[in-house]
């Protein structure tokens, strides 16, 4: 746990920016409850108040020598909705995560729920382990008692949408792979995540094809968790190792100015602000990673602003709804995936306008968080059966995997979507959608 | 290709400036550090409630507008006449009747409408979900409060009443539906009252103790999505008029016309997003060429052909006071016209009707809304500033603030499409 108010510095630090340290921002707090009206949690759950009064105002009462006051901090779900309403830049889930990690340290997080989460919070770890006997894995998950088992041993809830393992990892396809000879636009370093690498290697395969046909040499850095999981359920100190070795890892890229680029936008929002700011790790070497490090549509809009982004693109036919996730919204970029997708001929995208998916994470596997995450996610799902569409689009893995838990529609990443304009050989559920479509 | 227009700031100066230049045909951005006035006001559309030259109370707006303006021709009105507040009036109303929402008034007649602790407020236009509770009715009225919300206290605002004439009788709701509940506040009760089941709960409890009353006031928290909905519901179930009385923040009401401007915005083809706090700008050959706005890790640049400034004043944000005195605008660092020595930002008395000359500080703006500097040049050419960030009134004393930011934005938002759209037509001639 940081010592409250043991760092606070004021005015721009050494790349001009003003940087007001989490626990300072607590007496920005005006008491409006904006946060409130916006947080998609309280709405649906009396579990938990509600932002502003977990955040800022028990904040007041969080101490180091104090017990913490409200045990009940632990149902926020990090989603900084709150923080983006906040008129006067309260940082509410970062107030929240770190009083989380409080609770987890007093040992206010029951052994049973604790070991839970640091299993759900380490998908690289779980993943080698499970690994080797992955159809085996995977056949459990699938399996209806053995997920009522799991619930009573463990504590994650027996419909949560767990992912499946992949029948390849993308670092295995990357050994194969024959990128194009040349590579006018220089190197990039891809981030991948733990989700690409072991669930879903569709999305980094398409992700370094694209950067590939854009001019970019890849390169794919030895890397590991970018450690959200662990910040999200107050793991501080093992977070705090994964984001370490991160940065030690991928130093050398920022000090070359090449840049770090991911499609996982927790992965990348983690890089770029959320480790370092939670942990108080904000050094010149993390900040340097952090500066250098791009959610991979910012990158393609700045790309495209230079013009060196294709106009002959090839139209997608659909009209689909998007759901940009919260944690790509906490970039506080606008909507780059959409401005990309917005340059596709024939394309008609829907933005869902809706709060959060819900999951937030690992928070809705959790067996008493579930409920609480399907109902946060109950307008989106909505609002996809009324939009309707072969497949969704959303930029984060787990909404991605919520969204169809949710509503049993296939979700894509975008830039499965900007992969077919360029005119790549693409897999996956989006082919089959625009070979469906009456007017391709 | 449409002229780009980033409009700075989301409150009714920034949304109505964002409306306007989407409707003229610009590719809008609104970008906002978060929510706010709508949040936490009263959800109405107060244009000008007391007179700042002579005092007192205005009933006609047309004509106390007119006096305002001949007597005050730096007023913000000024800028935009008298034409161009009822303009903005019937924009904003229009949005929300076709909204399902619709607001009530008349330019001719000052609305009194009741206060969150029973007191009166002049405004133009209010909800209909209020009309109800318009004071210059005299029949008798039941205010009810719920048990465990706190932001009514519903004795407080009978006895109110009762010293104005209107007989009034106070009616607290314990419900077992809240019984139950560890919290109850604002947007708790407007997602209960959208639900069937909650509406019939309150009116078998209520019914009995409406007596002879001609009319039942509830805290406004009537419902979000479907308030108009609600308020009939109500009135049917109970069998007399029903309104609303706004309260504390966060304004359920306030929320509605905020929601249903950025509806309004997204369908005429622009954005709105929040968490993005303007930082600074990029400019050469006086036009701003980027807006910078804080994001994770490093600022973002947005480009744009024109930008609105509706970053709001000194109690907004928009204009920052200092120790030493100085006050600065924080976007474009624009000079500021306001008291330069902090001894004179206020009056002695807190309660002085001439108000305190710091809120009165703020931009001085030409004819088309740019901001000018020293030499009475525009520092920026396609800089256009609405609301709160235009100084010359002081917008809280005289209940003006939505007024100047309606009439205000839809100008500028209005003069910045103009300036977008030929700046875009001159980059493609070149």
């Amino acid at each position: 746990m940081t010592e409250p108010h043991a760092a606070i510095t004021f005015g721009p630090d050494s790349t001009g920016r003003h940087h007001l340290p989490v626990e300072a921002t607590l007496d920005n707090c005006i008491k409006c409850n904006i946060c409130v009206t916006v947080c998609p949690v309280s709405a649906v759950t009396d579990a938990f108040p509600g932002p502003k009064y977990e955040g800022p105002q028990a904040g007041r009462f969080r101490h180091r020598d104090q017990p913490s006051p409200d045990a009940s901090v632990d149902y926020c779900s990090g989603c900084r909705i709150c923080n983006m309403a906040c008129p006067t830049g309260v940082k509410i889930a970062e107030i929240n995560a770190r009083a989380r990690a409080r609770l987890v340290e007093e040992g206010l997080v029951g052994r049973r729920h604790r070991l839970r989460n640091n299993l759900l919070a380490r998908p690289g770890t779980l993943s080698r382990l499970g690994g080797p006997v992955r159809p085996l894995v995977n056949a459990l998950f699938a399996n209806r008692a053995a997920r009522w088992v799991v619930e009573k041993a463990l504590g994650i809830h027996h419909s949560a949408p767990l992912p499946m393992y992949a029948g390849e990892r993308f670092s295995k396809w990357l050994s194969g792979w024959k990128p194009h000879d040349e590579h006018p636009a220089g190197k990039a370093a891809y981030f991948t995540g733990c989700s690409a690498e072991y669930y879903e290697p569709r999305v980094a395969r398409t992700a370094v094809q694209v950067l590939d046909r854009l001019g970019f040499d890849v390169v794919v850095p030895d890397q590991g968790c970018c450690g959200l999981p662990l910040l999200s359920n107050g793991e501080f100190d093992a977070a705090r190792a994964y984001h370490r070795a991160n940065v030690n890892r991928l130093l050398g890229f920022a000090r070359a100015g090449i840049p770090i680029v991911g499609a996982s936008t927790s992965c990348t929002l983690t890089l770029k602000e959320e480790a370092p700011e939670l942990l108080d790790a904000m050094d010149d070497d993390a900040r340097a990673v952090a500066g250098d490090t791009y959610d991979l549509h910012e990158f393609l809009v700045l790309i495209a602003d230079e013009g060196r982004f294709p106009t002959d693109l090839r139209p997608v036919p659909l009209r689909l709804l998007y759901h940009p996730p919260c944690q790509y919204r906490a970039h506080r970029l606008g909507l780059p995936a959409l401005d990309m997708m917005e340059l596709v001929p024939e394309l008609e995208v829907v933005q869902s306008l809706a709060a959060c998916c819900g999951v937030a994470g690992t928070y809705g596997y959790k067996e008493e968080k579930y409920d609480i995450a399907m109902k946060v996610g109950t307008p989106l799902f909505e609002k996809v059966a009324e939009v309707g569409g072969p497949v969704t689009v959303c930029d984060a893995e787990t909404c991605r995997w919520q969204i169809e838990h949710g509503t049993g529609v296939r979700s894509i990443h975008p830039i499965e979507i900007i992969a077919y304009a360029l005119g790549l050989d693409i897999e996956g559920p989006l082919t089959k959608a625009i070979a469906a479509s009456p007017t391709a | 290709m449409n002229g780009t227009v980033v409009v700075v700031g989301a409150g009714p100066a920034g949304l109505m400036a964002g409306l306007a230049a989407a409707r003229a045909g610009a590719r809008v951005r609104v970008l906002a550090k978060g929510w706010g006035l709508f949040h936490w006001h009263a959800g109405c559309v107060d244009v000008l409630g007391y007179d700042p030259v002579g005092g007192g109370r205005i009933v006609s707006l047309r004509e106390g507008l007119a006096a305002l303006i001949a007597a005050r021709p730096d007023h913000p009105y000024g800028l935009v006449g008298v034409d161009g507040v009822l303009a903005a009036l019937a924009d904003v109303s229009t949005v929300c009747a076709a909204a399902g929402y619709p607001l009530v008034g008349s330019f001719d007649r000052n609305r009194l409408v009741l206060t969150g602790v029973g007191g009166a407020r002049p405004t133009c236009l209010a909800p209909a979900t209020m009309a109800a509770g318009d004071l210059d009715r005299g029949d008798p009225a039941v205010i009810v409060g719920f048990d465990r919300f706190l932001d009514l206290t519903a004795g407080l605002v009978a006895a109110n009443l009762e010293h104005r004439g209107i007989p009034s009788r106070a009616v607290t709701l314990d419900l077992p539906s809240l019984r139950g509940r560890r919290f109850v506040n604002g947007p708790i009760l407007a997602a209960l009252f959208e639900t069937e089941s909650f509406r019939a709960e309150v009116a078998a409890v209520l019914s009995p103790k409406v007596g002879r009353a001609g009319r039942v006031g509830f805290p406004a928290v009537l419902g979000l999505e479907g308030a108009a909905a609600v308020v009939a519901d109500l009135r049917r179930r109970l069998g007399v008029d029903v309104f609303e009385i706004p309260v504390a923040p966060p304004s359920i009401p306030g929320i509605r016309l905020h929601r249903i401007l950025v509806a309004a915005i997204r369908a005429a083809g622009g954005r709105v997003h929040d968490g993005m706090e303007a930082v600074g700008s990029e400019s050469a050959e006086r036009r701003v060429t980027a807006l910078l706005t804080e994001s994770a890790a490093r600022n973002l640049r947005t480009r744009a052909d024109a930008f609105v400034l509706a970053t709001g004043g000194i109690l907004g944000g928009g204009i920052v006071g200092h120790e030493d005195g100085e006050l600065t605008e924080v976007v474009f660092g624009l000079p500021v016209n306001g008291p330069g020595d902090r001894a004179d930002w206020l009056r002695p008395d807190f309660t002085d009707p001439a108000g305190h000359p710091v809120y009165r500080s703020g931009l001085t703006v030409d004819a088309e809304l740019r901001p000018v500097g020293d030499d009475g040049m525009p520092v920026f050419g396609n800089v256009h500033v609405a609301g709160g960030a235009i100084g010359g009134a002081d917008a809280i004393a005289e209940r003006s603030v939505d007024g100047i930011a309606l009439a205000t934005g839809r100008y500028a938002g209005t003069l910045a499409a103009a300036t977008a759209l030929d700046r875009s037509e001159e980059a493609a001639a070149s």
